[in-house]
């Protein structure tokens, strides 16, 4: 049942990930049940301005909620010019989220742009429980050096054994890695054929998938987390659909077999 | 249970009901019928108005909850809706109902939408003057009343048949027992032959097939062009129900729920500007396929009850049965 009436939600830690995006760390003010997985997002209000979809950005084998906000319009700003100790509405979680009980153990992630925000909360649910998983290997691109999100964190996830690549479509000075698309970093990667894990820009999600069906991945393996303009995210305004499907409730995960005709 | 109405009690069946509950009937409006709040206007039974009264639902503007602020807190106020009678509801717009029934009830359960729906009372009206354009027939939406409504009428001339389908039907005439008399079977014969003879009038319209087929077949792009993109035929659509969400007033205020309609551009637009639906060709097949494949796929029923209203409001004159331009 759907009342359309969120909960609040503290903003408890504010990080500067990038400088249009915030990493914000939420405590419920109430007693909800909230349990999600990665690859599900929530509903953020700002009343008088709106709600809109985000990402969720934390894992759900960590305790802080934690949402990865790029300003982009009205409702983003307003979340983004909010103070540690303001509420924010939150409705969710939504969507389905990866699919782990029927993914495979080797898991290849590749994150393009602010698409990565909602790939983290995989990431770190897999270096949470590492033994449940195979190789993994996580290949992200960002525009610049000043766009990279949760560099402090990478080396914590190869030192859990997971193979990270990262680049950069603009290097600088002080920039010794990878300038190219993310497909280029794949190449090095001893990944055997498994499940993938896509977020981005079309363009790119597509380079991805077609380099991984090169390796053997089978499409129905490879699945994309989906962007559409959202308004209820309970799978009645229309706003989402693609198809058939709506992507706030049959999504924002899809097997690339589902939308590739739509990338 | 079946009973004759008089039709001189009409309106004092629906002036006894005005007491307990906003009666909304079908009155003209200059000059053109419309479902409005009844006070004691003449009915305007004779054509089915263009707006369907699905407005009574799904309203242009619905307040999903109130939030007032407090030291930086917020609480929320749920809005509750008010019991309803909807008098002379065609068949095709209960069909309607029966669709948006299905949508809103799909897991999670739209609650604003059936608050309303559960206080609202619906009396339906066998269709026995069906016009130009009506498809009802094909599309498994009429001219009989065949489920939903509380109470069916049917005109018989000096009196309506009514029958009842529910249990809030069978109160209200239990509770106005003084504007009934009893119903023969030679009342319930007349229904049918009244039925037939509407039933012969709707034989050779379009059907879902024709339309599905005209889909496959479609030059998208000169419907995109011809096109006005006014919305209009997405306002009438008694199932047509795409919303947006905003929030009026700070820091105390509003979130409301506002019909919106696919076929515009901005629709399903985002923040960064792409578009996944980038031409108004596309927009229209998207709205075509929404209801001849996504509803029926997604809920089992067909989006469209055959109504012809889009086609009738239709300004560029696009022939939505033949999905071909016509000028």
């Amino acid at each position: 049942m759907n009342d359309y009436i969120p909960w609040q939600a503290e903003i408890v830690d504010i990080d500067i990930e990038s400088p249009n995006t915030y990493l914000i760390s939420l405590k419920p003010l109430e007693d909800v049940d909230f349990s999600y997985k990665p690859g599900q997002f929530v509903m953020v209000s700002v009343f008088g301005l709106g709600e809109c979809p985000i990402s969720i950005t934390s894992s759900p084998t960590r305790e802080a909620l934690q949402l990865c906000v790029r300003r982009a319009g009205r409702i983003t700003s307003g979340i983004m010019d909010s103070r540690v100790g303001d509420v924010l509405g939150i409705r969710g979680p939504c969507g389905n989220g990866f699919p782990l009980e029927r993914m495979k153990r080797d898991i290849l992630i590749a994150g393009g742009g602010s698409g990565f925000a909602t790939l983290r909360s995989l990431i770190n649910y897999i270096v949470d429980r590492r033994s449940d998983f195979g190789e993994v290997a996580v290949a992200y691109g960002a525009r610049t050096t000043r766009d990279l999100y949760f560099m402090q964190e990478y080396k914590s996830w190869q030192q859990s054994g997971v193979e990270v690549g990262i680049t950069v479509d603009i290097g600088d000075e002080s920039w010794k890695g990878n300038v190219g698309l993310v497909t280029s970093l794949m190449d090095k990667f001893r990944l055997p054929p498994g499940s993938a894990a896509i977020c981005g820009p079309p363009v790119m999600i597509n380079a991805v998938a077609s380099k991984l069906m090169e390796r053997g991945f089978d499409h129905s393996e490879i699945y994309v987390s989906m962007e559409r303009h959202m308004k209820c995210g309970v799978g009645k305004c229309e706003h989402c659909n693609i198809g058939p499907y709506h992507t706030c409730q049959d999504g924002p995960v899809f097997s690339y077999d589902k939308v590739k005709s739509v990338l | 249970m079946k009973v004759l109405l008089p039709k001189r009690n009409l309106h004092l069946l629906l002036e006894a009901l005005d007491h307990r509950m906003e009666v909304v009937a079908p009155i003209r409006a200059e000059g053109v019928p419309v479902f409005a709040s009844w006070r004691g206007q003449p009915l305007a039974l004779a054509s089915n108005p263009l707006i369907p009264p699905q407005e009574f639902l799904l309203p242009q503007r619905d307040v999903l909850f109130r939030y007032v602020q407090d030291c930086g807190r917020y609480t929320f106020e749920k809005v509750s809706a008010k019991p309803r009678l909807i008098f002379g509801i065609r068949p095709c717009d209960l069909k309607a109902v029966a669709v948006l029934d299905r949508i809103f009830g799909k897991d999670p359960l739209d609650n604003p939408y059936f608050d309303r729906r559960r206080s609202t009372v619906l009396v339906g009206l066998n269709c026995l003057w069906p016009e130009p354009g009506c498809s009802c027939a094909a599309f498994g939406a009429g001219p009989e009343v065949d489920e939903l409504s509380d109470l069916q009428l049917t005109d018989l001339g000096k009196n309506y048949l009514v029958e009842t389908g529910s249990p809030a039907g069978v109160l209200i005439l239990r509770e106005h027992p003084e504007f009934f008399i009893e119903a023969s079977e030679k009342d319930q014969a007349e229904k049918k032959k009244a039925l037939r003879i509407a039933g012969e009038k709707l034989r050779g319209g379009t059907s879902p097939s024709v339309i599905k087929a005209a889909i496959e077949k479609a030059d998208w792009d000169a419907l995109g062009r011809q096109c006005l993109r006014c919305g209009g035929c997405t306002f009438v659509c008694p199932i047509c129900h795409c919303f947006t969400i905003i929030d009026v007033g700070v820091p105390d205020g509003e979130r409301l729920r506002c019909r919106d309609t696919c076929i515009l551009s901005g629709f399903s637009r985002m923040t960064s500007g792409v578009n996944p639906r980038k031409s108004q060709g596309e927009r229209l097949r998207n709205w075509f396929l929404d209801k001849f494949e996504y509803i029926p796929e997604n809920i089992g029923l067909l989006g469209c009850v055959g109504c012809g209203r889009c086609s009738r409001s239709c300004l560029a004159e696009i022939d939505r049965q033949k999905l071909e331009v016509l000028r």
